[in-house]
């Protein structure tokens, strides 16, 4: 059994690509999450499943409250998706391989043509921030004249979840090998990051210092969500206020 | 075998078989890293052609910020902000995100069409037909017979009808939109003529300020721009190059905007203009020297007894405005929407002259001018519509026509416009969505959806520099759709006469471009051309036109704080004991809730998706014994709703608050019949500058006891009884 701090300790465990969250500005206004939908073609799923819990939001913005009227208050907006976690709880639990660490992104890969839909990796994710295709969602013609075509459609019986646009990294990668260069920091982001009115999510290399996120990452007050259980997650939120 | 295998042994071997199990299956390291074979690779780690980037503009609301679309293969794949905008920065809202789902709606109006008025089916006309039943309307009609009805968004057409009712006697269109109500545009500038005696949209420098004072404006949702506004709000925050900024917000029901306020403060509804003054006074005291006429007659010891607000807490709040060095005061939405809005709008302007951040960063400035205007336009307040909807109901107006808008939804029932179509002779939509008035309409000759259309927008609301916002059609027309301008010039051609003169254009880019010529001469532009045509190019590549220089205007102060501001509370309409809030619902607006992703984003304060739902304290729910999802009756004085119950932390006792944005009767099928629209509540009361007094209603709840359950984001634990045994 390795215990928490041994991970933390060993190097492999660097990811590459990370995220800083600031709750301080985030306004809960939604743009992430229908940025997501439309970038990655997540079905909407109507009144009733949505109501069962089953949205396939890869993004949402959780919000509690704290005390009673007239002393109650928001809690600052929470984006939540998934953590790309180094050491993900998701990831051993999968009879079919489906949901990987990806050695050259070190990011958490799922794989649909692999699922088979246990859903054991969305049990024991601590963030719940899996979702399930339970059926096939209808999506009227000419609706299908938006999806991507750098994204997979989804059909019944597969688990999904956030990629951190890897669509759009290998993008990046890709012009900037054929340019003979490596990625600049920027030059690229996810729909999240890209859409957010209030710039509170920012994206990139965590393994490079000089990069925005990495500085953000420094600042001090950053913490990361269940850290006490070491699934040592690559998305920093600042608390704020 | 069997005799020899004792239970030790197939312990043994049960255990050695988990081992092995526990390998393959996967829980070891083995499985943290594969190699991808070639058989799985994604469209994700493939090529799938090269896409096509245009510039255009976001007609989602009126801000007008600018958009670059990725198209591939001719579709349109998604949008994101323009990074040269000046407006936006390369930001989006959720529904700029989203208007992909307006473009590749199941349910946009394929054809022109001719129908019985109410009956959906109609029989499909050709172009030529449609274009001569415009030209005889245009024609066989007294030019006073004819009128416009627009919405707030395509200046471009706005400046085309503009011009032809200057030319021919028609009547010069009208701009109406459901927001703009919300907003109570009216009152502000309003406020800001009275006070400045200038009219004008005042623009908030919310990032440059240090301590913010917002009473009922929701500017993180909806209100005048909200992707600017959120820019100012993450600056007013910033706290690495100065200290962060503090946010208060004064409303009685807590909105999205509210929940990121350091202080909310649920003061009793109608007393706005009251605590205002207090906060006025006390911090005129606290600076010193002679008492402001405008702040002297009130007393904030009653000011608190009334609005619910301790004294040590206005007091506490004079302090925090009175010595902070860059406080600024925004008055909005709810709080004018009330029978004394103007006054409320007044003495908050006034409240900033305390601060004396007129012009100042962090203070309140004008907007610019946009580049192709010459005067501050706004649109129609609801008391104004109510004389449109007059002429209309006394068969003054013989034909109508209608673009961009739906008044039968978006104006509150009690102005009864469905009624008053009635006695139009004629009633010629544009509409791109079988919307409600389109089903009213004799004809619908449907324009394209924004994304496929040439125009303008004019940013007037979030922006220092003058902006003039550019649209291109990013992809071709999906369906039999024309341009409204291209119809209105090729009938203007075929009535002949004063209209063919009035119009004298090929199509709707060769009006444009007579509309933008006149900006190649101007010195400040971020681009210049020599001629037209490279002009245009460029206005097409870069989204538009813009000066680089900060063309804010400073208001005329002078008098501001010797005015006599009267803190009067507002009269309030019916007989019931609960304060009414109607509130734009902050992802679907006025007209998002026909696109499937808009209806499934949660509320940012309350989670729920695709449904209408009421607002009541938690206390309020228990003494009228009721829960979640239970479904009330609510009575104003204009009309009834059947709407269930969420109950809310955040809003006073006294208050209960429902979303705007749902309740269609038409516009597709992710609209129709879903929800309820609050605006069927409210009555014709206005304050002095013209607008609806949305927030002065009054209304009884009854329980129905049945249920309705709605569907949320937040845990549903206990939520349907799940978790607790008693599913209902």
């Amino acid at each position: 059994m390795i215990r928490p701090e041994e991970i933390k300790m060993s190097a492999e465990h660097v990811g590459k690509w990370g995220m800083v969250i600031d709750q301080d500005i985030c306004t809960g206004c939604q743009a992430c999450v229908a940025a997501c939908a439309m970038e990655n073609n997540i079905s909407f799923v109507g009144e009733k499943d949505s109501g069962y819990g089953r949205s396939m939001h890869w993004i949402r913005i959780e919000r509690f409250w704290e005390g009673e009227y007239p002393e109650v208050k928001m809690t600052p907006n929470q984006p939540m998706l998934c953590q790309q976690c180094n050491s993900a709880t998701c990831e051993p639990v999968c009879p079919a391989f489906a949901t990987v660490h990806s050695q050259a992104e070190q990011l958490n890969l799922q794989i649909y043509n692999r699922c088979v839909g246990t859903r054991y990796c969305g049990n024991n994710c601590p963030y719940q921030v899996r979702s399930f295709n339970w059926r096939d969602y209808e999506r009227p013609e000419p609706l299908s004249n938006q999806l991507n075509p750098d994204v997979t459609v989804r059909r019944m019986g597969v688990m999904e979840k956030c990629t951190f646009c890897i669509q759009r990294i290998h993008k990046a990668q890709d012009k900037a090998k054929a340019e003979g260069r490596e990625v600049v920091d920027g030059e690229f982001t996810t729909a999240c990051a890209q859409a957010c009115p209030a710039s509170a999510i920012t994206f990139g290399r965590v393994d490079d210092p000089e990069s925005l996120v990495s500085q953000l990452a420094q600042r001090g007050h950053g913490l990361k969500h269940l850290e006490e259980l070491g699934t040592l997650p690559n998305v920093t939120y600042f608390k704020g206020g | 075998m069997s005799d020899k295998f004792s239970r030790r042994d197939f312990l043994k071997l049960a255990g050695v078989g988990a081992a092995s199990t526990a390998i393959l299956t996967g829980c070891g390291p083995a499985s943290r890293y594969v190699t991808r074979e070639p058989y799985m690779l994604m469209p994700e780690y493939n090529y799938n052609g090269q896409s096509t980037f245009y510039a255009t503009t976001c007609r989602e609301c009126a801000a007008g910020c600018g958009l670059v679309v990725r198209t591939s293969q001719g579709r349109a794949i998604k949008t994101e902000g323009n990074a040269n905008h000046p407006l936006n920065l390369g930001k989006t809202c959720a529904r700029g995100q989203a208007t992909l789902h307006g473009l590749y709606n199941p349910d946009r109006v394929t054809d022109p069409i001719k129908r019985t008025r109410g009956n959906a089916a109609g029989t499909t006309v050709t172009w030529d037909d449609a274009t001569q039943t415009v030209a005889d309307a245009l024609k066989n009609y007294k030019p006073e017979e004819i009128a416009f009805l627009m919405g707030t968004t395509s200046d471009h057409l706005f400046d085309l009808l503009t011009d032809l009712s200057a030319q021919t006697g028609i009547n010069s269109p009208v701009r109406f939109g459901a927001l703009s109500m919300f907003e109570a545009r009216a009152t502000l500038s309003k406020a800001a003529e009275n006070l400045f005696g200038e009219a004008g949209m005042p623009l908030f420098d919310v990032g440059g300020a240090q301590v913010v004072f917002s009473f009922g404006a929701n500017f993180l949702e909806t209100w005048l721009s909200p992707v600017s506004y959120t820019r100012g709000f993450a600056g007013l925050r910033e706290a690495q190059s100065k200290k962060r900024g503090t946010f208060i917000q004064f409303e009685s029901r807590m909105s999205s905007t509210a929940g990121k306020a350091d202080e909310w403060l649920p003061l009793r509804p109608g007393t706005e203009a009251l605590v205002v003054l207090a906060i006025g006074r006390l911090a005129s005291e606290l600076r010193g020297g002679p008492l402001p006429r405008a702040f002297a007659d009130v007393d904030p010891a009653d000011a608190a007894s009334k609005s619910g607000i301790k004294l040590e807490t206005l007091e506490h709040l004079a302090e925090m405005f009175a010595n902070s060095t860059g406080a600024l005061a925004i008055p909005g939405g709810t709080a004018l929407g009330q029978s004394n809005g103007l006054a409320v709008a007044e003495a908050v302007l006034a409240l900033n002259a305390i601060a004396d951040n007129f012009g100042k960063p962090g203070g309140v400035f004008f907007s610019a001018l946009a580049p192709n205007q010459t005067e501050y336009q706004r649109s129609a307040s609801v008391k104004e519509m109510q004389e449109f909807v007059q002429k209309m109901a006394d068969g003054k107006f013989k034909v109508l026509f209608v673009h961009g808008v739906n008044p039968v939804f978006e104006l509150p029932a009690s102005s009864d416009f469905k009624n008053a179509l009635k006695s139009v002779e004629q009633v010629i939509s544009f509409a791109t969505f079988p919307d409600e008035t389109a089903l009213e309409a004799d004809y619908v000759f449907p324009d394209h959806h924004a994304l496929e259309s040439w125009g303008y927008q004019r940013v007037v609301t979030g922006s220092a520099q003058p902006v003039l916002s550019g649209s291109q059609p990013v992809v071709s027309p999906f369906y039999n759709t024309r341009a409204t301008v291209d119809v209105l010039i090729a009938a203007a051609q075929l009535a002949g006469g004063k209209f063919a003169e009035a119009l004298p254009f090929k199509d709707e880019v060769e009006f444009l471009q007579s509309k933008v010529a006149s900006l190649m001469s101007e010195t400040d532009g971020f681009f210049a051309a020599p001629d037209i045509n490279t002009f245009m190019a460029y206005f097409q590549q870069y989204g538009g036109w813009w000066k680089t220089t900060d063309a804010r205007t400073i208001p005329n102060t002078a008098d501001v704080l010797n005015r006599n501001l009267v803190g009067a509370e507002a009269e309030f309409a019916g007989e019931g004991e609960f304060f009414f809030v109607p509130f734009v619902s902050p992802t679907l607006a006025e007209a998002g809730a026909n696109k499937p992703w808009l209806q499934e984003l949660p509320d940012p304060t309350t989670t729920v998706m695709w449904n209408t739902w009421v607002e009541i304290n938690p206390e309020t729910a228990h003494e009228l014994g009721l829960e979640d999802d239970d479904v009330v009756k609510i009575t104003s004085e204009a009309g009834v709703l059947e709407v269930p119950v969420y109950r809310y932390p955040a809003i006073r006792p006294d208050t209960i608050a429902i979303p705007f944005g749902q309740g269609y009767t038409a516009y597709g099928q992710y609209a129709a019949n879903r929800g309820v629209n609050p605006a069927d509540l409210l009555g014709q009361h206005f304050n002095e500058a013209g607008d609806l007094a949305f927030a002065g209603m009054k209304v009884k709840i009854e329980k129905t006891g049945k249920k309705q359950p709605l569907s949320r984001l937040e845990s549903i634990m206990g939520v349907y009884g799940v978790g607790l045994g008693e599913e209902h």
